[in-house]
């Protein structure tokens, strides 16, 4: 049994926790007012938030994982949001075809990807920059540069599967595919291979794992959940357009880097890169409440990337030093 | 005087104490030998003296100065090169950029002098009898040239101590032959050579002296003349290793057989026919180049062969991928262990059971793997912290039993095995021909590729000599065969009858 402590998302959690109680105390109201952080609503907005890139996050660690990298999933998220937007505003689909629809693009996305790696063996980086151009642009055909408001379309007491509240949904889709996924990785013998091929890939072809099919899977995955956010984009904050997510794709793939994925592949945890996103919708949820601190936003998302990343290499060498 | 000398050189790693207050000296111009076990320390000694490593106590005193190397770079400055186990070398770059890497000789700004380099390249290439152009790019050269080349490398350096670690592992006896022919040149020129191999031949043929280590320990230092393989080999393990050829009785050749029949693929290998009966043992010797890697990876269905057939237990069989061999009860252990054998990301729980699941096409990770885990750790001796550990805090004898108990998992009917003691010490080595044969009373049909031909003596029925892609001959491994009558026909020149 693996030891408490050495469970890595802990320490992501752990993060997370310091950076809760740090901005909890740092914007403190004076003279009795409410917590302008530290409650239900803003709990949930953080929520709502970070699960776009939650999702996708997914599939960028277990992408990360196999060895890969995904650049695409910023614009699948676009397209698959005005895919759905477009269908379900403009030709009065029904929400779940246009959702269908919106999921199918980003598995189309995703289907190229893996034939660009696998079959025409370009590597990862430049076949999926490929996808984003192609999958961004084909947002922008689509919309012609038009806004859906999906919003505006929506029954306002819209529940999905008409149970859980509109804000509610994203979140909890969230939860569910990262727990799901995270048993893949873990219970499955597919998770297993994903791991073997980001290891060492000719051990993995030399042992019988069906490299080519592993590859191609995780990135049809990594499509699929992006599309999944986009979605998410379209009905729960109600808006379709072609230039939303823009740069996403980063912030995922340094969300499941935090969360201690390493893209030298082989290690990493879905659950990390949720946890991963989590930490980064708490700073931009509370940065922009601390006056003045709006212009270091950026500066401060990047300076925490390097040094939990550096924290994690320290420790990683120290347990190697320990062995 | 003492080229050399270390004194109470102590070294852990965590728990595990590499080394123990080594004291000894090697003397200017000589030939030193280090040998043992793998785990024996030698590495991290010559790692020290390479300045890669830093001793936690203890004094290296090179000449009669006392050094403290801390980086690779101060142990080239005092004279000293290392030529490394594994082939480090910069594939993508030239020969001349490989021998001045990291000390390139520059003018002003920085700028290369590569004329100047390309002159000196050429000039060491020609001292070591090296027929490489300066400007060759380095992954199209043979392994047996990446490793002159470190040699090359030490000698551009102006060094007067020169390291080897395991230098011959993958050279053929021919390229041995070359490389100590260099070797023997350069020992009258003065240099001192610390070579560390497991090869005892190699070192009495090479070295004056021979100091032994056990267990991070020093042993004992003995003049060659003064003594015997038998007694270093006792030194080396602390017990008697029972003679070769006392092999365990083996069952008649049972029904269960594997046969190829004129199977090609060009340009690696030609019209290659033999059969392995079950509970046989047969080797395929030759030399690097021969193409018996690329026989062993085409049977288990990782190249398509142009043509010619494959029968296991009588069925026509052509495999796909390793994973319809395994699953049809062939199994191919590889040759690089590092490269193709583990993943150094995954703890030997899963290193140990993933050909099994993969062969049955397996959904769920079973629920009992930490069990039949510890069951095959136990069942092939494999000295291991845990079944939690990773592959890297094992020797590299425990490494190779790993790969090879993955593959034992599955319960093969046939089991291909390519150089599978290569880099591993005497008694892993014991160790793993003690499973070969276990495996074939069993019934298994093996096919052991190797190019140690003591090895191939001690454990093959019979031999196919493998020369250019072809099979030569083959030859029953009985007491009177010898290293001679094989080696003549894996060398014999083309064209004679073989």
């Amino acid at each position: 049994m693996k030891k408490l402590w050495e469970v890595r998302e802990l320490s992501t959690v752990a993060i997370l926790v310091l950076e809760v109680a740090f901005f909890t105390w740092y914007l403190w109201p004076g003279g009795g007012r409410s917590h302008p952080f530290l409650n239900a609503a803003n709990g949930l907005l953080i929520l709502k938030y970070s699960s776009i890139y939650g999702i996708a996050s997914i599939g960028a660690a277990i992408v990360i994982i196999s060895g890969g990298i995904d650049l695409a999933p910023g614009a699948v998220i676009a397209l698959a949001g005005v895919v759905t937007g477009g269908l379900f505003v403009d030709a009065h689909w029904t929400l779940a075809a246009s959702a269908g629809a919106g999921l199918a693009s980003g598995l189309a996305c995703g289907l190229l990807s893996a034939a660009l790696i696998v079959l025409f063996r370009l590597p990862p980086f430049i076949a999926t920059l490929g996808v984003m151009g192609i999958a961004r642009g084909a947002a922008f055909i689509v919309t012609e540069g038009r806004y859906f408001d999906v919003s505006g379309a929506l029954p306002a007491d819209w529940r999905l599967a008409g149970v859980v509240p509109l804000d509610w949904s994203s979140p909890l889709v969230m939860v569910a595919l990262a727990l799901m996924f995270q048993l893949l990785m873990t219970r499955f013998q597919w998770g297993r291979a994903v791991f073997a091929v980001g290891g060492n890939e000719t051990a993995a072809q030399f042992s019988g794992v069906s490299v080519g099919f592993v590859q191609a899977s995780v990135y049809v995955i990594a499509g699929v959940l992006a599309a999944v956010s986009g979605v998410a984009l379209a009905v729960v904050q109600g808006q379709g357009k072609a230039d939303l997510a823009t740069g996403y794709e980063l912030d995922i793939i340094a969300s499941a880097v935090v969360g201690g994925a390493s893209l030298a592949g082989g290690r990493g945890s879905v659950i990390g890169a949720v946890l991963g996103t989590l930490i980064f919708g708490v700073l931009r949820n509370a940065l922009p409440q601390i006056p003045g601190a709006t212009f270091y936003d950026r500066l401060i998302v990047g300076v925490v990337v390097i040094v939990i990343v550096v924290m994690d290499q320290l420790i990683l060498q120290r347990r190697a030093a320990s062995v | 005087m003492a080229a050399i000398e270390f004194r109470q050189i102590a070294k852990s790693f965590g728990a595990v104490e590499a080394l123990r207050d080594v004291s000894f000296s090697i003397g200017d111009g000589e030939a030193h030998a280090i040998v043992g076990e793998n785990g024996a320390g030698k590495s991290t000694l010559l790692k020290i003296l390479a300045g890669s490593l830093r001793p936690d106590r203890g004094e290296l005193r090179v000449g009669d100065t006392s050094v403290s190397l801390g980086r690779p770079r101060d142990a080239l400055a005092r004279g000293i090169g290392l030529v490394h186990q594994e082939m480090l070398a910069f594939p993508n770059l030239s020969v001349t950029a490989n021998i001045f890497a990291g000390r390139e000789l520059t003018g002003r700004f920085g700028r290369l002098r590569e004329d100047e380099m390309r002159a000196r390249a050429r000039e060491i290439l020609a001292r070591l009898h090296l027929p490489v152009s300066p400007d060759a790019q380095v992954d199209r050269l043979p392994l047996a040239y990446r490793q002159l080349l470190q040699v090359a490398r030490a000698l551009a350096f102006d060094c007067r101590i020169l390291a080897l670690d395991e230098p011959t592992t993958s050279l053929t006896a021919g390229e041995t032959d070359h490389l100590f022919r260099v070797l023997d040149q350069l020992k009258t020129t003065g240099v001192t050579l610390v070579y560390v191999s497991h090869r005892l031949p190699e070192v009495f043929r090479l070295c004056d002296r021979i100091t032994v280590l056990r267990d991070g320990r020093f042993v004992s230092t003995s003049v060659r003349a003064e003594a015997t393989p038998d007694q270093i080999v006792q030194a080396m393990v602390g017990r008697v290793i029972p003679p070769r050829g006392a092999q365990p009785a083996r069952p008649a050749p049972s029904e269960m057989q594997l046969r190829v029949e004129r199977l090609s693929r060009r340009p690696c290998f030609e019209d290659i026919s033999f059969r392995v009966d079950g509970g046989e043992i047969v080797a395929i010797f030759g030399l690097v180049g021969s193409g018996r890697s690329e026989l062993l990876e085409t049977l288990v269905g990782l190249h398509a062969a142009d043509s010619g057939e494959m029968h296991v237990d009588g069925t026509r069989r052509v495999f796909g991928s390793p994973r319809d061999a395994a699953a049809a009860g062939v199994a191919l252990v590889p040759e690089d262990r590092q490269r193709q054998g583990l993943f150094f990301n995954l703890n030997l729980r899963h290193n140990l059971l993933l050909p099994r699941a993969q062969a049955q096409r397996a959904v769920l990770v079973s629920g009992r793997e930490k069990r039949a885990s510890d069951d095959l750790l136990k069942r092939w001796q494999i000295k291991a912290p845990s079944s939690s550990a990773t592959p890297d805090s094992l020797s590299g004898g425990n490494q190779q039993k790993v790969v090879l108990a993955k593959w034992l998992a599955l319960e093969p009917k046939v089991l291909l095995l390519d150089e599978p003691t290569k880099g591993v010490d005497v008694g892993a080595k014991y160790d793993i021909h003690g499973i070969v044969r276990q495996l074939a009373s069993k019934g298994a049909a093996c096919l052991v590729v190797s190019s140690d031909l003591p090895e191939v003596l001690a454990l093959a029925d019979r031999i196919l000599v493998m020369r250019a892609g072809r099979i030569r001959g083959e030859i029953a491994a009985t007491a009177e065969t010898t290293e001679e009558s094989v080696m003549r026909m894996a060398a014999s020149v083309p064209g004679e009858a073989a």
